[in-house]
């Protein structure tokens, strides 16, 4: 469901499920832990999906079959671990998006230096419907977005298209046509620049983030603490419950 | 005191112009000092409600002076952080100022010279200016003044605009915030900005120092602090092997 490959100094690592949109199980998230894990010493990862969107969330269908949130939990806990663990790498992290990526697929443009997008792609963290709170993003969010963009994206539950989200400043590039293709243009020329002052500059950045918020370098853990805080409450049961029920995919 | 740094005072509008235009007004130390010795005077200034900072000739600053840079060259290790501590000591005189600052980019702003303009509370270019961050390009960290770009675009899109490296063309900085306004030519920058250096000018010196101060509060500009660490970061990059390397090699051989 998640595969590894390389391209010269570039790893590329692709959402393999199409069959379900690349929906995010506990296994999936596993391995791609497993395989960020794998990225140690690379110079730039590019992260893509199979299929027809980048990444639809996660299989709210394990959730809803699972009452006691142990399965949510452990989606929303290997996501900020994936997303963390790419933030955390040396290499630079390019994300490739195309068709869609929603809640938890949004949530790992957090983990891009640089996100491309194709425009048509739509994004957002439509989950407060199912009453699951995206905290989990809202470092991210704050750091990319800022200001009454982050409130709007994690509290409305529409989505938006990536013409959008270029101009709040979610995508840092729209792409028309190869996403994948541009992806990798772009993670082969952060590749080639001296590693040096391309680590101390990703490392650096980082930490001006963290001197910044009130929560330092705690905000990722906080924020995961928060997103888990309501999970297996009754409002979140019943409401996937009744999402499910009607067979909703998303 | 040297004329690598000018200063005219007209009412209430102070211009500092870097003065070095046969090199570009690259960041030398000299050049540095005559700057701080500028700000000494614009500190006292009485009166004076907007600081316009810009380059004489045709660039605005490109960025640090490589001749300072390549220990090789200089003989003097200790040369590049003494640069660096010196534009960082600058930048935050400049953020702290109790007038409006505004960067009137007449051309190329590179590196440090792209980060002198975000520090600024306002700035403008025209189309043709080259703008960008080249640093990881050459090896090095642009530390010293990551700080401003990110306080202006924002920590991710700092984070794409440092580590892309290359230059970004003016339309775009515009777009992301990167620079406040973008207009047709040299000759229009200058009208424009002297429009905007007046109305800025008609607030109240109070009210503008006042609400100046308290952004600098509510956005970390005052945590000195980091400035200086980010200094030495970007000393400590630029004195690797691979950087010197990077930087002899860009400056070629001595004439």
């Amino acid at each position: 469901m998640i595969r590894l490959s390389a391209d010269g100094d570039v790893r590329v690592i692709a959402l393999d499920r199409p069959e379900r949109r690349n929906a995010l199980t506990p296994a999936m998230l596993d391995a791609l832990n497993d395989a960020i894990s794998r990225c140690v010493g690379a110079r730039a990862v590019v992260l893509v999906g199979e299929g027809a969107v980048f990444c639809a969330g996660f299989d709210l269908k394990l959730c809803a079959d699972d009452p006691s949130g142990k399965t949510l939990a452990a989606l929303l806990t290997g996501l900020s671990k994936a997303v963390r663990g790419l933030r955390a790498l040396e290499a630079s992290v390019v994300v490739g998006v195309h068709g869609a990526a929603i809640a938890g697929g949004a949530a790992l443009l957090g983990a891009g230096d640089v996100v491309v997008s194709e425009g048509a792609a739509r994004i957002g963290y439509p989950v407060v419907k199912i009453g699951v709170s995206p905290a989990v993003s809202a470092p991210f969010l704050e750091a990319s977005v800022g200001g009454s963009g982050v409130r709007e994206r994690l509290l409305d539950p529409e989505l938006i298209d990536a013409v959008r989200a270029h101009e709040i400043g979610l995508v840092h590039e729209l792409v028309d046509g190869d996403v994948r293709g541009r992806a990798m243009e772009v993670a082969h020329a952060l590749a080639g620049k001296p590693r040096g002052g391309m680590v101390a500059t990703k490392r650096w950045v980082d930490e001006i983030q963290d001197s910044m918020g009130p929560l330092g370098a705690n905000a990722g853990e906080r924020a995961l603490e928060a997103s888990l805080s309501i999970v297996g409450c009754d409002e979140e049961r019943e409401r996937l419950g009744a999402m499910w029920g009607k067979g909703n995919a998303e | 005191m040297s004329e690598m740094a000018r200063l005219d005072v007209d009412g209430r509008v102070a211009t500092l112009t870097l003065n070095r235009p046969e090199q570009h007004n690259a960041l030398c130390v000299e050049l540095l000092g005559a700057l701080h010795a500028r700000m000494d005077e614009v500190e006292r200034l009485d009166g004076v409600r907007v600081l316009v900072i810009t380059g004489a000739g045709r660039s605005f600053c490109a960025g640090m002076d490589l001749k300072e840079v390549v220990i090789e060259r200089s003989g003097d290790a200790g040369l590049p952080l003494r640069l660096l501590s010196s534009l960082g000591e600058l930048t935050l005189r400049v953020r702290r100022l109790g007038m409006v600052t505004v960067a009137h980019v007449n051309g190329a702003a590179i590196g440090g010279g792209c980060g002198l303009m975000c520090v600024c509370d306002i700035s403008a270019t025209h189309a043709r200016a080259r703008l960008g961050f080249p640093e990881v390009d050459l090896g090095l960290c642009p530390a010293v003044v990551a700080a401003w770009v990110v306080r202006k675009v924002g920590a991710g899109m700092a984070r794409k605009i440092l580590l892309s490296g290359g230059l970004i063309a003016p339309e775009e900085a515009a777009r992301v915030g990167l620079v406040n306004s973008v207009v047709e030519s040299p000759g229009a920058l200058d009208t424009h900005v002297a429009e905007l250096a007046e109305r800025l000018a008609g607030g109240g010196a109070r009210a503008l120092g006042a609400t100046k101060s308290l952004l600098n509060e509510l956005d970390g500009s005052l945590d000195e602090g980091l400035i200086r660490r980010g200094a030495a970061l970007s000393a400590e990059v630029l004195g690797t092997p691979e950087a010197q390397r990077i930087l002899s090699e860009r400056l070629g051989p001595a004439s």
